[in-house]
């Protein structure tokens, strides 16, 4: 009974919020909570739930003619949907979209990210992908050329919702002109710094020093305080690309570098980029900014230590800036933590408030389900549903974020903290590109390794770049 | 056996030998004790930090909880993507018949490789040896490959073919081993008495061998229970799904929240370690009766 | 080997049929089917281009892949003397008349080995935590702050340190083996040798060690392929970092199999860590045989060789005098 009564009670809120009213939606902080029991109990009460679609802005409702199984794989666990919008969203999506066609069964398999990629790959390698999948936008290169992914371009040009889609996130999931995935979960940053105004007030600086000079005079005061000045974590060894060099390098490189990377005519051994190597070498090697064990430990542990007060800063993406804010809620510092872009560098001849956003993965579908056109349909539906306004929507109205699609947020109804962050990410600053959601794993797996030796001051910059460059060439010769 | 050794004494009570075994005595028990401190240590830290929050653990690791919460494991436990009594009883399924299946292989397998003179005797033994050095982790892609092509992922009896055939090699060379040392008096005897080989073998040899199938089958109850790269590229279907593979289903990335990832796991080791130590004593004594005098 | 029964050879056939075949597929047909990709230039997905021996010269010229092959070496090493040696230690002591509690010592010691790696590599990443772990809190307690390190970020350090976690696990692991092969040996053996006055160190070397040389041989062939293919402990706890200093060779095989997707290097690194294994498992049998046997014995050998050769050369002598 109790269940049957939350599930309504869900479905009404949610019957709100997906309408897109926008006038009094949950505050941010609570909603995950609520939220994240939602996909669950409506497949116990698929009835309360009928209403809430037809409210829905525009799904294409009840006309696949497809009626049998999609398998679909994903790394929205319901623990990951806690505190993190896009998973939310996602798994919120996804029921919705179960409970509309009740002639089709969705075999979910959902596996934490890690091993999702595994899990993945292996499928790819034996050709036997599931029917949708969520693909990463270092593999479409690659995938395409197998010919194991099917070719959505004329689907997202003709799709109902083409005029809202923000076209630049195709690009990771652009081959050879054609399109392979839709742009799903949400956008977000990668590189951001995150901060306690209070903490940085008392080390003598009102807001985050926009030049590291002045970050590392900071780290002179917070030495002497025996707190950390930035926290960090690498010991996943993605991490020093994806949130540092991904950002930094662009203030070297500017942006026609990494069109050149991606258009397969770049050069890992330029000087603006070793230059940016150098840097970094010297920041996590020479300076005392960052917590020692930052090759120790991930950056799940680093954000600890500046949730505990322990660092005074934090660098990581979106999802960290998301994971703190359900953290501290109910926390003063949580009133206090700011963001910003990553300081200037010295040398660095291209600077602007540089901070990379993307949409990392896409919802593809396997080559082999073309055989069956009705079935195509029902993917197609699927893709564009999960990643149209009905995603848009709930993820900008409970969290202040967004996805493939744009979505008007009313940003007045929430906290401080949503907002700074939704201007961070999407307002104040210009973005850049992830270089891994480009290009292919093989060489980001030698740059990442090497990187982690070269911070420890184990291996020359120089010597780093020439073996991507190498890996690359590799990759090209393909 | 340690009975006996303490009945025998060499009765020689000069009071500086008395000092030295005493000595002797204390040290021992010391480093006996000391080892198995270190050994049960981990399970008693993960216990009582799972019962922290992550902020209290966060800001002490080793102290004991002031306000013990079960905060974790009501959060684990009701998780409906869990479905633990499904995956328990799986994971049940599968441990029982694989080490069964591992006992009664290896025995029958290690017995003729260690006492049947056969042309294929040394090859046999040679291959199964070499099982051992298969590395399973870069091998995934062939192994699903294989078995999908095969159509033989996912089912019920899926897991059993690698939990069998990947724990083979070190069982048959347990009981190869031991049965080296067994007197072959015993078997001639029987022959002599008219005893055919399956009878010599079920009847007169696996009663000896006891000790040994008894370390091989707990050795394997554990490894087919924490199992899980098999586990991971071989079941799809959820209604199939074992313990560490269902629990992987909703955990997330939060993996800096330590004291839930420790209620996790002692989730998934539960019922293995309550009948491990329910039965230790019956085991061990397994482990170590029944040897052959002579 | 039994000399005076001779079972029939379709009964041995039958008993070992359904094994042998369940084996060789489930154990070497991926095996072979990795033999087979390894002459491929494969990224994942249908198309594979037979790229003939290039894979093994890459292999033959990869210093990480050889790197990762010494750190194997030195973990076989230490995992044999720590693993071992210190489960026959404990065994020795555990069955010594003068311990008590026998029983909670091997319940206990045999605890870490049932626990999965993912978990032992969880709890000793929370020993060697820098900031909050037990072996820097306890530097601290002892005043060494100056010894506090990153642990597991020290390049020369790391490999040791992730070979202790392992150690660890498995010495309850060889304590049982051990066990139930020190149980075979006849009380009245040991006694005998007490009143003799054997010390127990010398009934250790010269009557446990002799009696249970087949089982420790077994062991020492399973630490050896066990480390040979590593994996577990250390990707949880470095995942072969930094760098590539605590690298091994399936984690190589298996970041260069999914993490860069050449499925094809990927293969042919899986065959040379087999080859590789079967060489180092091939090379300590021939070792510890050389050291099993005892030291009479091969001087006896030696002098029968002699023996035989003096023969020979008088025969020789008789003939060319002819």
């Amino acid at each position: 009974m109790k269940k049957k009564v939350v599930s309504i009670l869900l479905a009404t809120s949610m019957v709100a919020t997906l309408a897109g009213c926008g006038s009094d939606p949950a505050p941010a902080a609570e909603a995950p909570a609520a939220e994240a029991e939602a996909p669950a109990a409506e497949e116990e009460a698929p009835a309360a739930e009928e209403e809430a679609p037809a409210a829905d802005a525009g799904t294409t409702t009840g006309d696949l003619a497809y009626s049998g199984n999609i398998s679909i794989m994903h790394f929205s666990t319901s623990e990951e949907s806690e505190g993190n919008g896009g998973s939310d969203g996602f798994r919120t999506c996804l029921a919705n979209w179960q409970s509309d066609h009740g002639s089709i069964t969705l075999d979910e398999e959902v596996l934490a990210n890690d091993d999702y990629k595994t899990q993945i790959a292996t499928r790819a390698a034996a050709d036997d992908l599931p029917d949708v999948f969520l693909l990463q936008g270092m593999n479409t290169i690659s995938w395409a050329k197998q010919g194991i992914v099917y070719d959505l371009t004329d689907s997202i040009k003709n799709s109902p919702y083409a005029s809202q889609y923000n076209m630049d996130y195709l690009v990771p999931f652009t081959a050879d002109g054609k399109y392979y995935a839709y742009p799903a979960l949400t956008g977000g940053t990668c590189t951001v710094v995150i901060y306690d105004e209070a903490m940085w007030k008392e080390a003598g600086f009102d807001s985050f020093p926009t030049t590291w000079a002045d970050v590392e005079k900071a780290a002179e005061y917070f030495s002497g305080q025996g707190i950390d000045t930035i926290a960090f974590g690498n010991s996943g060894q993605w991490q020093l690309n994806s949130c540092f060099v991904s950002c930094l390098g662009y203030q070297y490189t500017g942006t026609q570098w990494f069109s050149d990377i991606i258009a397969g005519t770049g050069n890992f051994e330029a000087p603006e980029f070793v230059a940016a190597l150098t840097e970094t070498q010297r920041l996590f090697h020479d300076t005392n900014i960052f917590n020692k064990d930052f090759n120790a430990v991930s950056n799940e542990d680093a954000r600890e230590y500046y949730i505990s007060g322990d660092a005074a800063a934090f660098i990581g993406g979106n999802w960290d800036a998301s994971y703190i804010q359900a953290t501290l809620e109910g926390d003063p510092k949580k009133d206090t933590t700011k963001f910003a872009v990553l300081p200037q560098a010295a040398d660095a001849g291209k600077y602007e408030k540089f901070q990379n956003i993307g949409l990392g993965y896409g919802m593809a579908i396997s080559a082999k389900v073309a055989e069956d056109p009705d079935k195509l349909a029902a993917c197609i539906d699927l893709c564009q549903y999960l990643t149209g306004p009905a995603f848009s929507e709930f993820v900008g109205a409970n969290y202040a974020l967004a996805g493939f699609c744009s979505s008007d947020v009313d940003l007045s109804a929430f906290d401080q903290y949503t907002q700074d962050f939704y201007n961070f990410s999407y307002v104040d600053n210009k973005g850049c590109e992830i270089y891994d959601s480009y290009v292919d794993g093989s060489v980001w797996s030698v740059l990442n390794t090497e990187m982690q030796e070269m911070v420890n001051g184990d291996k020359e910059p120089a010597t780093v770049a020439a073996d991507t460059q190498a890996a690359y060439k590799a990759y090209l010769g393909q | 056996m340690a009975k006996d050794m303490k009945m025998t004494k060499v009765e020689d009570n000069s009071a500086g030998t008395r000092v030295k075994r005493g000595v002797l005595t204390v040290v021992i028990n010391f480093f006996l004790w000391f080892f198995s401190l270190t050994c049960i240590f981990p399970l008693f830290w993960m216990l009582y930090s799972s019962l922290k929050e992550k902020r209290v653990f966060n800001a002490d690791i080793m102290g004991l909880p002031k306000e013990p919460t079960l905060a974790n494991y009501t959060k684990i436990l009701s998780n409906k993507d869990y479905r633990l009594m499904q995956s328990v009883g799986n994971s049940a399924r599968t441990t029982i018949l694989s080490v069964l299946l591992i006992v009664i292989i290896a025995f029958i397998v290690g017995y003729i490789l260690s006492r049947i003179d056969f042309a294929l005797n040394k090859p046999l033994y040679v291959m199964f040896l070499m099982g051992m050095l298969i590395p399973i982790h870069s091998l995934m892609v062939p192994i699903y490959i294989i078995f999908s092509k095969m159509g033989l992922s996912n089912h019920w009896y899926t897991l059993l073919l690698p939990y069998v055939s990947f724990a083979l090699p070190m069982s048959i060379f347990l009981v190869q081993g031991y049965v080296k040392g067994i007197p072959t008096e015993l078997e001639e005897a029987a022959a002599i008495d008219g005893s055919t080989f399956s009878k010599t073998l079920f009847g007169i040899i696996l009663p000896v061998c006891k000790p040994i199938l008894v370390t091989v089958a707990i050795i394997n109850v554990f490894s087919c229970w924490n199992e899980f790269s098999f586990a991971l590229i071989l079941i799809k279907d959820r209604a199939l799904y074992t313990v560490p593979l269902g629990l992987k289903q909703f955990t997330g990335q939060f993996t800096s929240d330590y004291p839930k990832i420790m209620s996790a796991m002692l989730i998934t080791m539960a019922p293995i370690v309550i009948f491990y130590f329910a039965f230790s004593k019956q085991i061990i004594k397994g482990m170590v009766a029944g040897a052959v005098k002579g | 080997m039994l000399k005076s029964i001779k079972p029939k050879k379709w009964v041995v056939a039958a008993y070992l049929a359904v094994p042998v075949a369940l084996y060789v597929f489930t154990v070497f047909a991926p095996l072979v089917a990795a033999l087979f990709y390894s002459f491929f230039e494969w990224k994942g997905g249908p198309v594979k281009t037979f790229n003939g021996f290039a894979n093994y010269a890459q292999l033959f010229s990869d210093e990480v892949f050889w790197s990762s092959f010494w750190h194997n070496i030195f973990l076989v090493i230490v995992c044999i003397i720590g693993q071992i040696g210190i489960a026959f230690i404990v065994v020795l002591l555990i069955n010594s008349k003068v311990t008590k509690l026998q029983g909670i010592h091997r319940t206990f010691g045999f605890f870490p080995s049932t626990i999965s790696a993912v978990c032992i590599g969880f709890i000793w990443q929370m020993i060697y935590d820098s900031k909050r772990g037990l072996l820097n809190y306890f530097l601290e307690k002892i005043g060494r702050e100056d010894l506090q390190k990153v642990w597991l970020n020290e390049p020369g350090l790391v490999m040791l340190l992730v070979s202790i976690p392992l150690i660890w696990q498995f010495i309850g692991y060889y304590m049982v083996i051990l066990l139930s092969a020190v149980s075979s040996i006849s009380t009245e053996v040991l006694e005998s040798a007490e009143i003799d006055g054997a010390t127990g160190i010398q009934r250790a070397r010269y009557i446990v060690l002799p009696l249970i040389k087949n089982t420790l041989l077994v062991c020492i062939t399973l630490c050896v392929a066990g480390n040979m293919k590593a994996f577990d402990n250390i990707y949880v706890m470095t995942a072969g970092g930094p760098g590539y200093s605590s690298m091994v060779m399936a984690m190589y095989g298996y970041k260069v199999s999914f993490e860069q997707s050449n499925l094809g290097y990927g293969s042919c690194i899986s065959v040379g860590i087999f080859v590789l294994a079967l060489a180092v498992i091939g090379g300590s049998q021939l070792l510890m045989n050389y050291f099993m046997t005892d030291s009479y014995d091969r001087r006896e050998a030696k002098h029968l060789k002699e023996i035989e050769k003096a023969r020979k050369q008088a025969i020789k002598a008789r003939k060319a005098n002819k």
